[in-house]
């Protein structure tokens, strides 16, 4: 067993949940503040996708967005010099765009679930949106919030399909804990795998409860 | 509603039912080939096509797979007729026991363990020590994939593999690898002729040079248990024609 | 010094219309659920958007759609207490009341301090507001209001949310309390009851139409409109025929009454209160009954109150009657028991308390 999947899987879904926990929060805001119900939900449905679909076809769509020989990959390689392909870099878009519905759609019940009248009655009291938002918002959605940064953590952590077909599988590099677990299943090494797989386990059950901790764990508010 | 779901249901088995009544068994004879995976295309859009044409009364089936599953199912007593291996470690296996009719067994074909790149490649890469120069390799994994395992083979001759595995993304199965270099994610990768021939992405830039790998022999044989060995026979005669052997050179094999 | 306010706003199933002006004065707005209360509160704070109109405060525009001027609900200096008090959950009550706050840290707890003293809130100050009674919330969410000083207080539906037995208590408290608060009061209530105790001018909305603004009183006393007659509580209403300068006929109870004043060519209904009947001692002769708006009673039913009956009955002597020749007779329990005439009931329907409706 090498320790290099484990340290690159951690890298990944720690970068990626860095992305997906903020660009997550803020769609969640900006969807819910949308007023016409029809573009919410096509928005919603775009939004959730990556959710639904099978990883290797989000890996496909990215590899149309990234391959070297497509208008974006090709731009970003010949006018910046950077190959996304095939590099760490991937491997967290990859992760951030699997995990992305998660924790959106976490933010988003967690943002709806909160009282409008709070909200108003902030505003009548004269609080700025930022400070309504870091006062009375975010508080108030946290365990929702929390919860599905955890989740899409531990989806990030897992993501397989889409980073095989654009990160690869360079040993050191792009190998991450699922590539690796496939890997050496596939060449018949279960011993290897099951150590991967017991440590994967681990960190998805921490993560669990981690989760359950949030969700359970009683508000002193609520007392 | 009920009741609909109900008639869907029957219209759904009787359906099914039909699919099973195409089997009955005519006049003509029929022979299953087993291939390996990577002559499907091959097989089933030339060669069976050809050859029914030759032999209108000799029904050809064929089912692929990679060789070491379709050596179990024969063993297993599977109803197969010809057995076209991308090995012959498959086939010597069978052979030594008693499931080949020996003398049945032609070395049909050669496969190539070739360089690729992609098309529009900037990186020089001409020969195998040229291999360097990519930033990322596509090679199988020589723990599970043949071509990985010729691949490493190759390079370890030629003192290249210590630093190529630095760089190599490993491909669980040759197509994986292929698209890899095709897409130019990767910039070289090493497959064999016949995947390279399959896209037109890639480019070959170079054959394993000779001596640094083994080969890679497909050969051929009939299944002692076939119940049809003279059409089996035919069959065999007809892949060993000059106009089946540019057949398989058009799919990047090196006919024998 | 005052409000005015004249909006309409489009919205789903009605729209809303609503104007009236006040200058000091509690003013109430009464109306059914439903009625569009809420949402004329909410227009005002400037968490809503009219689609035109204005609302003016103290002489500062709020909100203009000809000068496309609205000022955001920050900029209003208006103090809302919702309906279910919206105290933030997650703070205490000094936290909930300071909040608004924009003094520096010393001059704030100072001002909190002295608003949980004045709001009876001492012992509370680091309490969650799901920890505190029904009454205790709302004290710290007016207090939250008023802290802020806001130019005008609006309360929707204060005491819905309160136990029955708890809310005249909590009335008289809250009345006291208001006493702090020197500005413009606003009180949205579908409860006739606290609009008559609290406010001296009233806006009576219907299906989100302000149909009649004016003293309190004067609009329970009189409220001209049939619509408006049943919101402030008017049990007995019936169609109207006229039948001269001084006389109707009430279609549904079978009765021809004359009035006190001339009777306006378009009215429609006459209403009666139910605790304006006037029972008889006697009998009266039968010619006499018909000329003094005398009704002989078939009693229907007679529900018992705490301190009054309520009495469902009907014009004994009215052949077509229909589901609406049902009339309420409230009476106090001892006028009612001692009454001298035990057979027959005659109730008089004095003629000042006729209310002619359109």
């Amino acid at each position: 067993m090498q320790m290099s999947p484990i340290i690159i899987s951690m890298k990944t879904a720690s970068a990626a949940i860095a992305f997906t926990f903020l660009l997550g929060i803020f769609v969640a805001r900006w969807v819910v503040n949308i007023k016409s119900e029809k573009a919410k939900m096509v928005l919603d449905g775009i939004l959730t996708l990556p959710l639904v679909l099978p990883p290797t076809v989000v890996g496909f769509l990215l590899l149309i967005i990234f391959g070297v020989n497509r208008p974006i990959g090709k731009f970003l390689l010949e006018f910046l010099g950077v190959k996304i392909v095939f590099s760490w870099p991937a491997t967290v878009i990859a992760a951030v765009v699997i995990s992305f519905p998660l924790m959106y759609r976490s933010a988003r019940g967690a943002f709806e679930q909160i009282d409008p009248d709070l909200v108003m009655a902030a505003k009548t009291l004269g609080m700025s949106e930022r400070k309504i938002f870091w006062r009375i918002t975010m508080p108030l959605a946290l365990p929702g919030v929390a919860g599905g940064g955890i989740l899409a953590f531990a989806r990030g952590l897992g993501e397989f399909g889409a980073t095989a077909m654009i990160a690869g599988n360079i040993a050191h590099e792009t190998r991450t804990l699922p590539l690796a677990i496939y890997t050496e299943v596939a060449a018949g090494n279960m011993e290897a795998a099951s150590y991967y797989v017991i440590i994967v386990m681990s960190i998805s059950f921490l993560v669990v409860a981690l989760t359950n901790y949030f969700s359970l764990k009683e508000r002193k508010y609520l007392k | 509603m009920k009741k609909n779901i109900i008639m869907l249901m029957i219209i759904c088995l009787v359906f099914s039912l039909v699919g099973c009544g195409k089997n009955t068994p005519t006049d003509e004879s029929t022979i299953t080939i087993a291939a390996a995976a990577s002559l499907k295309n091959c097989v089933d859009d030339v060669l069976i096509p050809m050859f029914t044409e030759k032999y209108p009364d000799i029904q050809v089936k064929a089912t692929y797979d990679s060789s070491g599953k379709l050596q179990t199912q024969i063993e297993q007593g599977a109803d197969i007729d010809v057995f076209m291996s991308a090995s012959m470690k498959q086939m010597n296996e069978l052979a030594e026991k008693g499931f080949m009719i020996h003398d049945s067994i032609v070395e049909l074909l050669e496969n190539k363990i070739v360089l690729i790149v992609p098309v529009n490649n900037t990186k020089e890469i001409r020969e195998f020590k040229d291999i360097l120069k990519a930033d990322q390799i596509a090679i199988g994994d020589p723990a599970s994939v043949p071509a990985g395992q010729y691949a490493k083979e190759a390079l370890t001759n030629l003192n290249l593999w210590g630093q190529v595995i630095e760089k190599a993304s490993l491909g669980t199965n040759v197509t994986e690898v292929l698209n890899w270099v095709a897409e130019g994610s990767a910039d070289a990768g090493i497959v064999y002729s016949t995947d390279a021939a399959s896209t037109k992405k890639v480019k070959v830039v170079a054959e394993a040079p000779e001596g640094s790998v083994s080969k890679v022999i497909y050969p051929v044989g009939i299944v002692k248990t076939s119940k049809d060995e003279a059409s089996a026979k035919k069959f065999l005669d007809f892949l060993q024609t000059e106009e089946v052997k540019k057949v398989f050179e058009s799919y990047g094999f090196v006919a024998k | 010094m005052g409000l005015l306010v004249e909006i309409k706003k489009k919205l789903k199933g009605f729209s809303l219309d609503v104007s009236f002006s006040i200058d000091g004065e509690y003013l109430g707005i009464l109306g059914p659920s439903g009625s569009g209360k809420s949402m004329t509160l909410k227009c005002i704070a400037g968490v809503e958007t009219p689609d035109e109109g204005r609302i003016v405060l103290n002489g500062k525009v709020l909100f203009d759609s000809e000068k496309k001027i609205n000022l955001i609900p920050q900029e209003r200096n208006i103090g809302y207490l919702f309906q279910n008090y919206a105290l933030f959950p997650h703070m205490t009550v000094e936290e909930n009341i300071g909040l608004g706050l924009k003094l520096p840290k010393i001059e704030k707890k100072r001002k909190v301090k002295e608003m949980i003293e004045s709001f009876r809130l001492q012992g509370l100050e680091s309490k969650y507001p799901n920890q505190l009674s029904g009454g205790q919330q709302q004290r710290v969410a007016l207090a939250r209001c008023i802290v802020y000083k806001p130019d005008i207080l609006m309360l929707d539906e204060p005491f819905s949310a309160l136990d029955s037995h708890l809310k005249d208590q909590l009335q008289m408290e809250i009345l006291a309390l208001l006493k702090l608060y020197e500005g413009e009061v606003l009180v949205v209530s579908h409860n006739r009851d606290e609009i008559y105790k609290f406010c001296k001018k009233l806006v009576v909305l219907d299906q989100g139409k302000s149909i009649l603004f004016g003293e309190t009183k004067d609009i329970f006393r009189q409220p001209r409109l049939h619509s408006a007659a049943r919101i402030v509580g008017c049990k007995n209403i019936s169609r109207c025929e006229i039948i001269s300068a001084y006389s109707v006929r009430a279609v549904d109870w079978g009765l021809i009454l004359n009035t006190e004043h001339p009777v306006p060519d378009r009215t429609k209904y006459l209403g009666i209160q139910a605790h304006d009947f006037h029972l008889l001692k006697t009998s009266p002769d039968a010619g006499i009954a018909r000329q003094n708006n005398v009704i002989k009673c078939q009693i229907e039913k007679i529900v018992e109150g705490e301190l009054e009956y309520n009495i469902y009955f009907r014009n004994k002597e009215f052949a077509d009657a229909n589901g609406n020749s049902v009339l309420l007779y409230k009476v106090r329990k001892e006028l009612w028991d001692n009454r001298q005439n035990k057979g027959d009931v005659y109730l008089r329907i004095p003629e000042k308390s006729i209310l002619l409706l359109e």
